[in-house]
C-alpha cells in the first residue's frame, strides 16, 4: 500500500514537472527542454502501468481504495498527456504563432530563464540553501551547465557562475530573481 | 529592467497585433491560467473532500469548454494562409491541452460523488507531496486582513500560493492581485510546508508582518 501511494505521488510530481517544462519549452522555443517532456511520459506511463498491475495483483486493498488509485492515477496521466500535446507543438518544424509566447508571458505564473552572473548570491549554494521557493516564491525546474542538463534538479546541486536556470513563479518575483543571479544591483 | 518598463514594452508589442489576435492572446492566457489553478483545486477538493471546491472545479470546466470553443472560431477567422493555419494549429494545440487538464481535473472531482471511502487514503497521500496544499484562516486582526494580496507580493515573499478564498458567502476561485483578504477568511492553498509555517503566525496574530518579512 505504501509503496502504490508513492508511486501516486510520484506520478503527481512529475505530471506537474512535465507541464511546468513544457510551457517553458514554448515560451523559449527549447526542443531539449521539450524533449525532456516526452521522455518524462514515458515514466509516468511505466508508473501508470506499475499501480494497476499492483492493484490488481493486491487482493488486501478494498474495492473502494482501488477504485480511487485507478481514477487518480488515470487523471494524473491526463494532465501528463496535456502536457505532452504542448511540448509536441515545440518539436514540430513550423514556427510558433507569436501570440503563445505573448500570451505565456502575461500569465500569472511566470516561466524565466536566467544566467547566473558573478558574484551572484546564488554562486557555490545548494538550491536547498538558497531556499529559493520559501524566499522569494520561485521554483526551479531545469538547469543547464554547458550541454548537460538537469530537470527537476535535486536539492543538493550546488549552483555555480554560468548555469541557466529555469524557474516558475510569480510575475513580481522576477525582479527579485535578477538581484540573487546578480543581474541587477 | 523595473516592472513597469516591462509593461510598456509587453504594451508596445500588442500594439503591434491586430485586434482579432489580441482577443486570442487573452483567451489563450486566461486558458493557461485556469488550466493551472484548476488542478490545484481540484486536488484540494479530494484532500479536503470538499463539494463546494468540487463545484468550483465543475464551474471552471464548463467556462474552459466556452473559451475552447471561442479561441477556435477566432482561430479559424484569423488564418488567410496555409502559413497562418499551421501556426494557429499549433495554438489551438495549446489551447487544447488546457481543456483536457479542466477535462481531467473535473473527473478527478467526481470521485466525491461516488459514494467511496477516500479517507484515509487520499489526505495522507496528498500530504507528502512536495507541495501541499493547506487551509488557512485569517483572524480578525491580524496584518494579513484589509490588504490585497498584490500589496503583500504574498507568493514572492512566502511562496504561498492562494487557490481560493471563502469568505461568509461564497468561494473565490483564482484570486488576483486586487483581491483583499478579510478577517474571517478560510484560505485554501498550495505551499511548502516551510512557506506555509512562515505565514501561519501572522495570519493567527502571533507575528506582524513587518517581522516576517524581517
Amino acid at each position: 500500500m505504501k509503496e502504490l501511494e508513492e508511486k501516486l505521488l510520484e506520478m503527481k510530481d512529475t505530471s506537474e514537472l512535465m507541464l511546468d517544462l513544457a510551457y517553458s519549452s514554448l515560451l523559449y522555443h527549447n526542443k531539449d527542454i521539450a524533449e525532456e517532456v516526452f521522455n518524462l511520459e514515458q515514466k509516468v506511463n511505466d508508473l501508470q502501468d506499475s499501480i494497476n498491475t499492483s492493484i490488481l495483483e493486491n487482493t488486501d486493498i478494498d474495492p473502494d481504495k482501488s477504485f480511487v488509485l485507478f481514477k487518480m492515477a488515470d487523471s494524473i496521466e491526463r494532465f501528463a498527456d496535456a502536457a505532452l500535446d504542448i511540448a509536441d507543438v515545440v518539436l514540430r518544424d513550423i514556427e510558433l504563432h507569436p501570440v503563445i509566447k505573448k500570451s505565456l508571458s502575461e500569465s500569472d505564473e511566470h516561466m524565466v530563464r536566467k544566467k547566473i552572473r558573478k558574484r551572484s548570491f546564488l554562486d557555490g549554494k545548494t538550491l536547498k540553501e538558497a531556499e529559493m521557493t520559501t524566499e522569494i516564491g520561485m521554483k526551479v525546474i531545469a538547469i543547464r551547465r554547458g550541454n548537460n542538463w538537469a530537470y527537476g534538479p535535486d536539492k543538493n546541486i550546488k549552483l555555480k557562475v554560468g548555469d541557466v536556470i529555469f524557474a516558475r513563479g510569480p510575475r513580481d518575483s522576477e525582479d527579485l530573481l535578477d538581484k540573487w543571479v546578480g543581474a541587477t544591483g | 529592467m523595473n516592472g513597469k518598463s516591462k509593461d510598456k514594452e509587453l504594451e508596445k508589442d500588442h500594439a503591434e497585433l491586430d485586434y482579432e489576435d489580441e482577443s486570442v492572446r487573452e483567451l489563450l492566457t486566461l486558458m493557461k491560467d485556469d488550466s493551472e489553478l484548476i488542478a490545484d483545486l481540484a486536488y484540494a477538493a479530494m484532500v479536503f473532500e470538499n463539494e463546494e471546491l468540487a463545484d468550483e472545479v465543475h464551474k471552471l470546466e464548463s467556462e474552459m469548454d466556452k473559451m475552447m470553443y471561442q479561441i477556435r472560431l477566432k482561430s479559424m477567422l484569423g488564418a488567410r494562409t496555409r502559413e497562418d493555419a499551421e501556426q494557429l494549429s499549433g495554438l489551438l494545440q495549446v489551447a487544447s491541452a488546457a481543456e483536457q487538464i479542466s477535462d481531467a481535473a473535473e473527473d478527478m472531482v467526481h470521485l466525491l460523488d461516488a459514494d467511496v471511502d477516500l479517507k484515509p487514503l487520499l489526505p495522507h497521500l496528498l500530504n507528502k507531496a512536495d507541495e501541499k496544499v493547506f487551509t488557512l484562516k485569517i483572524e480578525k486582526g491580524s496584518d494579513l486582513a484589509n490588504r490585497t494580496l498584490g500589496e503583500l507580493h504574498l507568493e514572492s515573499v512566502t511562496g504561498v500560493r492562494v487557490i481560493a478564498i471563502r469568505d461568509d458567502l461564497k468561494w473565490i476561485h483564482g484570486p488576483n492581485g486586487e483581491t483583499e483578504l478579510k478577517g474571517d477568511d478560510l484560505l485554501i492553498v498550495r505551499a511548502h510546508e516551510e512557506g506555509y509555517q512562515k505565514l501561519w503566525p501572522v495570519a493567527h496574530k502571533e507575528e506582524s508582518w513587518k517581522e516576517l518579512i524581517g
